[in-house]
C-alpha cells in the first residue's frame, strides 16, 4: 500500500523496486550508513556483519529455492560447502582473482545442484527435502575421496593471502566491504528475480504446480532453474566464507548449518528476499544476545557452572524462536509490511 | 620538532613521577605484565566439560605467576573468549583479542582454532599452544600452532604396540575400527592405523573397519560385521555417542572384546553412559599422564590454585599440560630476550628451541621436543593410557609406553 496521491502511468512504473523519491532516498541513506558502519564499529562487531552478509546471501538463496518456487531445500550448506572449496581452490592453487574466484563458485554449486534437483521433476515436499538431504550426505564423502590435489581431500584447503586488485583486505573493516559489496549484488539480484518473468513462474509453480503447467510452464526446467539459482547464491556465500575464514574443511558445512538457513528464512519470511535479511539478522542478534546475557550469568553467579548456564541459554534461543513464530507465523517481512502500511495511511486506522 | 619536544618533556616527567610514586614501595622487582588468550567453549558441545577444562589452565596460570613468575618479573594476565566452538566466531573475535590483548601466546581448544587461525598466526606473530591430539592432515611444516601431543593414530600406535608385546603368542594385533565417513579428522585416525599396519604388517593387522553415523543410535549390526573379523579390540577414537554405541553392541551380541577411545571421549566420559563393569577392560589413551597417576604433581596445584567448579581429572590434566607447555615457552622466552621485551615472536622461537625437560610439566608429560616439519612432536613419542580394571580406572602402566616410529600418510 503507498500513500495517497501517488500514481503511476504504466505497469513499468508500478512494477519498479523503488517507487517514490523517499524510497530511493531511505535506500541511499541505509547504505551510506552501512559503507560508515565500520567507522563506529569494532572489529567485533564487523566480523559479526561480514557473517550476517554472508549469511543473508545464502538464506536469500534459499528464499529462491523454497519461499518463491516452493521446492524444500535441507541441503543449502552443502552448496555452500562446494562454493567455499571451489573459491579457496581456483584462488590459492590457480592464482584466481578473488571475484572471479566467487563468482565461478556460484557457477560450481550451481551446477552441482542440477545433480540434486533432478528429483523435483517428479516428487516435492518432504519426499523432496529427503534428496536434497543426499547432498548434504554425498557432499563430504566425494570432497574427500576426489584427488587431494583438486580439493586437499581432507587436509582442506588454506588461503594464505587475501588480496582483492593487489590491496590486501584481511583486516575485518575491509573485508566487511567486499561482503557487503557481494551482498548488495546478489540481493539486487534476488530482488529483481522476483519481480521478472521466471519469478513469476517460480511463484506460480509454487502456488499450483499442475494448474501452471495446464498454463504452458515447463515444470522441469524451471524447478531446475529455482535450485540452479538458489545454489549459485550459496556458492557466492560459501567462496565469500572461503575468504573470512581462510580454511576450508568438510566438517564446517553440516545439516545442522542448512536447518539454521531455513530457521532463519522461515522466521524472517518466505514470501521475498527482505524475509532473508530480516531472519538472518533477528536469529543472528538474537543469538548474540543471549550469549552475552550467558556470559554476563557466568560472572555474576559464579556459584552455576558454565554448562548449566549455557543449556538454560539454548533453551531461551529456541523458545525466543517459537514465541516470534507464534506471533508472526508469516514472518517478520509480514511484520514489516504491517509497519509500513500503518504508518503511510496514518493517522487513519488500517482496515 | 617542537611537538617531538613536548613528547620528549612529557615522557621524562611521566618517568620522574612514576619514580617518585614507587620508590617508596617494596623492593620487589618490576613485573612486566602480559596477556594469555584462551579459547573456551561455554556455549557449545564441550559447555559440560568447561570448567574442568579451564580449571586446569587458569590453576596453572595462578600458580605461576605466585611463582616462577615473580621471580621472573613477569605477570600473565589471562583473559578468556567464548568461542562457541565455532569457526566463524573465531574469525570475528580474533581482530578484537588482536588489538586488545595483543597476546604473547594463545591457546586453542580444538577444530575450529586451528582451521580459523592456522593461515593468520604466522603474520600476527602469535603462537598458538593446543591441548588435544592432532590429526594427519595438520602434519604441515613452519606453522605457529603447537600440540605436545602427536595425532591420535600415534597415540593408539603405543598403545597397541604395548598390547601386542603381551599378546600370549607371537602375533599380529588385530584391530577393528569403528569411524565416520566424511569427517575428515575421523578418516584420518583410521587412515593412520592403516598405515600403522602397513609399516609393521607383522604387528599390526586391521582386521576390519566399520563406517556408522556421527551419533549413532545402534551399530550393533556393524558391531556384529566387525566381530566377525576376529578383532583383538576394536578403535572408536571419534567420539563419546558412538563409544556408548559400541560397548552396547558388543555387549548385546555376549561378546568380550575391548574398546579403546581417546582422552576427548574416554573412559570417564563414556562411564556417564553406560556402567563401567560393561567398559572392563577397555582404555583410554593419549599424550600425557592420567590424573590419577601419582607422580602427577599437577594435582596438587590444581588442589590449591583452582578458582572454577571444575574437577581434577583427565580434562583439567590436558590442558593444566597444555598452560605448562605455554608458560615453559614463556620462561624461556624471558631468558633470551628478557622480561621486558617479550613478544608472540619471542615464546614462537622458544617453543622452536632445544627441547623441553620434564622438569617442566609436573609429572603431565615427557620431555617435549618440536622441529619446523611438524606442529607437534615427532620423535621419542611415548604415551599414557588408563583401564577399567575390577570396576575402576587405573592407570595401564606406570611407565611411558613408547610409539613405533610412523611415517606421514
Amino acid at each position: 500500500m503507498l500513500p495517497s496521491g501517488i500514481h503511476f502511468k504504466d505497469h513499468a512504473q508500478e512494477l519498479r523496486l523503488l517507487r517514490t523519491g523517499p524510497q530511493r532516498a531511505a535506500l541511499l541513506l541505509l547504505l551510506a550508513l552501512l559503507a560508515l558502519f565500520p567507522l563506529v564499529a569494532n572489529s567485533y562487531v564487523i566480523g559479526l556483519a561480514i557473517t550476517v552478509a554472508i549469511t543473508v546471501i545464502a538464506v536469500a538463496g534459499l528464499q529462491i529455492t523454497v519461499g518463491m518456487a516452493g521446492l524444500l531445500n535441507l541441503g543449502q550448506s552443502a552448496f555452500v560447502g562446494v562454493g567455499a572449496f571451489t573459491a579457496a581452490a581456483l584462488y590459492a592453487n590457480h592464482g584466481m582473482p578473488l571475484l572471479a574466484a566467487v563468482g565461478l563458485a556460484g557457477l560450481a554449486s550451481g551446477i552441482v545442484s542440477i545433480v540434486f534437483s533432478l528429483p523435483a521433476i517428479r516428487i516435492r515436499g518432504l519426499y523432496l527435502a529427503l534428496t536434497t538431504i543426499a547432498a548434504q550426505v554425498v557432499f563430504p564423502v566425494v570432497v574427500l575421496r576426489l584427488p587431494p590435489t583438486w580439493f586437499g581431500g581432507s587436509a582442506g584447503i588454506g588461503i594464505d593471502r587475501v588480496a582483492l586488485f593487489g590491496v590486501a583486505v584481511e583486516t575485518p573493516a575491509r573485508f566487511y566491504f567486499v561482503a557487503l559489496g557481494v551482498m548488495v549484488v546478489m540481493l539486487t539480484v534476488a530482488f529483481n528475480l522476483q519481480r521478472s518473468h521466471v519469478g513469476l513462474v517460480f511463484r506460480a509453480i509454487r502456488d499450483n504446480d499442475i494448474a501452471s503447467s495446464v498454463l504452458g510452464v515447463q515444470l522441469g526446467k524451471y524447478k531446475i532453474m529455482a535450485f540452479f539459482a538458489g545454489a549459485v547464491f550459496a556458492g557466492v556465500a560459501g567462496g565469500l566464507y572461503a575468504f573470512y575464514i581462510r580454511y576450508v574443511t568438510t566438517d564446517q558445512f553440516t545439516i545442522w548449518l542448512s536447518i539454521w538457513y531455513l530457521g532463519m528464512l522461515i522466521v524472517g519470511g518466505l514470501s521475498g528476499p527482505l524475509g532473508a535479511i530480516l531472519g538472518t539478522l533477528a536469529v543472528t542478534l538474537l543469538q548474540e544476545a543471549i550469549h552475552w546475557g550467558g556470559n554476563r550469568m557466568m560472572a555474576a553467579l559464579p556459584q552455576l557452572s558454565g554448562g548449566v548456564i549455557f543449556s538454560v541459554t539454548n533453551i531461551v534461543l529456541g523458545a525466543a524462536i517459537i514465541y516470534m513464530l507464534i506471533r508472526e507465523p508469516h514472518g517478520l517481512n509480514h511484520r514489516w509490511s504491517i509497519l509500513k502500511s500503518a504508518y503511510r495511511i496514518w493517522p487513519y486506522p488500517r482496515a | 620538532m617542537l611537538r617531538s619536544i613536548q613528547q620528549t618533556m612529557s615522557g621524562a616527567l611521566a618517568a620522574a613521577a612514576l619514580a617518585v610514586l614507587t620508590c617508596g614501595a617494596a623492593p620487589a622487582r618490576a613485573q612486566s605484565t602480559y596477556n594469555v588468550s584462551i579459547s573456551l567453549d561455554y556455549s557449545g558441545p564441550f559447555a559440560a566439560v568447561m570448567d574442568s577444562w579451564y580449571g586446569g589452565q587458569q590453576s596453572v596460570f595462578d600458580w605461576w605467576n605466585e611463582t616462577r613468575g615473580k621471580t621472573l618479573g613477569v605477570k600473565l594476565n589471562v583473559k578468556t573468549y567464548d568461542m562457541r566452538y565455532d569457526a566463524s566466531q573465531v574469525a570475528r573475535t580474533w581482530p578484537q583479542i588482536l588489538a586488545d590483548d595483543k597476546p604473547i601466546v594463545f591457546l586453542g581448544m580444538g577444530t575450529p582454532d586451528l582451521v580459523s587461525l592456522m593461515k593468520r598466526l604466522p603474520g600476527d606473530k602469535v603462537p598458538m599452544v593446543m591441548g588435544t591430539a592432532m590429526v594427519g592432515p595438520l602434519w604441515t611444516a613452519n606453522g605457529w600452532h603447537f600440540s605436545f601431543r602427536p595425532t591420535y593414530s600415534q597415540e593408539f600406535a603405543g598403545l597397541f604396540s604395548y598390547l601386542q608385546s603381551r599378546l600370549p603368542e607371537k602375533r599380529a594385533l588385530r584391530v577393528g575400527t569403528v569411524s565416520t565417513q566424511g569427517i575428515p579428522g575421523y578418516v584420518d585416525q583410521v587412515n593412520g592405523v592403516v598405515k600403522l599396519a602397513q609399516t609393521y604388517p607383522d604387528r599390526f593387522v586391521v582386521a576390519g573397519s566399520q563406517w556408522v553415523d556421527n551419533t549413532p543410535i545402534n551399530i550393533t549390526s556393524q558391531v556384529r560385521e566387525l566381530l566377525g573379523t576376529k578383532p583383538d579390540l576394536i578403535l572408536v577414537g571419534t567420539n563419546t555417542a558412538q563409544v556408548v554405541a559400541t560397548v552396547k553392541a558388543v555387549k548385546e551380541l555376549g561378546a568380550k572384546v575391548p574398546v579403546v577411545t581417546s582422552s576427548h571421549n574416554g573412559l570417564t566420559e563414556v562411564a556417564k553412559a553406560v556402567p563401567l563393569s560393561d567398559l572392563e577392560g577397555s582404555y583410554s589413551v593419549f599424550g600425557f599422564a592420567p590424573s590419577m597417576d601419582p607422580s602427577v604433581t599437577a594435582a596438587q596445584i590444581f588442589e590449591k590454585y583452582n578458582k572454577t567448579k571444575g574437577t581434577w581429572g583427565l580434562t583439567a590434566a590436558q590442558t593444566a599440560a597444555q598452560a605448562l607447555l605455554a608458560t615453559a615457552a614463556i620462561e624461556r622466552a624471558v631468558a633470551t630476550v628478557g622480561a621486558g621485551k617479550l613478544t608472540g615472536q619471542a615464546v614462537y622461537d622458544a617453543l622452536e628451541g632445544p627441547p623441553f625437560g620434564a622438569e617442566h610439566f609436573q609429572g603431565l608429560l615427557k620431555t617435549v621436543a618440536f622441529t619446523k616439519e611438524a606442529p607437534f612432536p615427532t620423535t621419542d613419542l611415548s604415551v599414557k593410557a588408563v583401564t577399567v580394571k575390577d570396576g575402576k580406572i587405573v592407570p595401564v602402566s606406570n611407565d611411558w609406553m613408547p610409539v613405533p616410529e610412523l611415517q606421514k600418510w
